[in-house]
């Protein structure tokens, strides 16, 4: 696949134009990649594919290999693998604060102590997850800025 | 990494309880045998005591991230441990009168709040960090929105 970059004056738009004899899983990867840097993940359900905004995910969960998207109500499966999350949202306020979840800083309700040095996170969702004590440090960094 | 910080935390646990144990062991030698004369080996009790207190506290130890239900069944199953432990150092002890009741009953009381006092500290300083996060959360969604 060739891969072009055209400039365009102020006043042009902006696109990403993929030209393909057939939309295959690489393709959707490329163009769930652009979606993502733009704001936005595509995630999967009974219902079918759906376009997730960053800033509705509460957090992401890896789970037997499969990555998980919550948004507070529902649940959405993406062809992301946790790291590559992490990679892509570390500027969108997402946070690692377990090995397999990630966080959104911003739907942190509240924090509080768990057992053994670990912290418990209440979402605005009202969901409760865990901040492993390892990545306490980062999120204390995170939240200084 | 994981296994590194469980060290450190034992460690810390450990001289605790050295501390802890050796104010349990002036109160209750106060109490029972306040004309005893101790030699220079009684000053490496605590020591003794807190590192075989320490080895139940292995039972903790979890690769994954245990929820808090799991970890508490696990601090209880440490408990138990705990107590059998320092029973076993009283009923093989020639100097501690296990024929006694009241001794007996001391020796497992303090284990217990042993136990809970050290869980309590560890609670205390949570809950201090967790206001602590909580101030620096608030900062961050301001910033940020």
């Amino acid at each position: 696949m060739n891969v072009r970059i055209e400039k365009v004056g102020k006043e042009g738009e902006e696109l990403v134009l993929i030209r393909c004899r057939e939309v295959t899983d690489e393709v959707r990867e490329i163009e769930s990649f652009v979606k993502s840097r733009q704001g936005s993940i595509s995630g999967t359900s009974d219902e079918g594919r759906h376009e997730i905004a960053v800033t509705d995910i509460c957090y992401i969960e890896s789970v037997d290999g499969k990555t998980f998207l919550y948004t507070g109500d529902r649940v959405y499966e993406t062809a992301y693998r946790i790291y590559e999350l992490e990679e892509l949202l570390r500027q969108k306020h997402f946070l690692r604060i377990s090995k397999p979840m990630l966080v959104n800083l911003m739907k942190i309700e509240s924090i509080k102590p768990a057992m053994s040095g670990r912290f418990t996170a209440v979402l605005t969702s009202g969901e409760k997850i865990i901040i492993s004590r390892n990545y306490v440090k980062a999120l204390k960094e995170a939240l200084k800025g | 990494m994981e296994f590194k910080r469980f060290i450190i935390n034992k460690l810390i646990l450990f001289f605790m309880l050295s501390t802890l144990i050796a104010v349990a062991v002036s109160l209750t030698g106060s109490a029972f045998d306040p004309d005893g004369k101790l030699g220079y080996g009684a000053f490496l009790v605590p020591i003794e005591y807190a590192a075989l207190c320490l080895l139940p506290t292995l039972v903790t130890y979890s690769k994954r991230e245990l929820p808090p239900r799991a970890l508490l069944v696990r601090k209880l199953i440490m408990l138990i441990l705990l107590e059998g432990v320092m029973l076993f150092i009283a009923f093989t002890s020639s100097v501690i009168d296990t024929s006694r009741a009241d001794v007996v009953l001391v020796i497992a009381g303090s284990v217990l709040v042993i136990f809970v006092l050290a869980n309590l500290f560890t609670w205390l300083k949570d809950s201090a960090e967790a206001k602590k996060l909580n101030r620096d959360l608030e900062n961050f969604r301001r910033l940020h929105k």
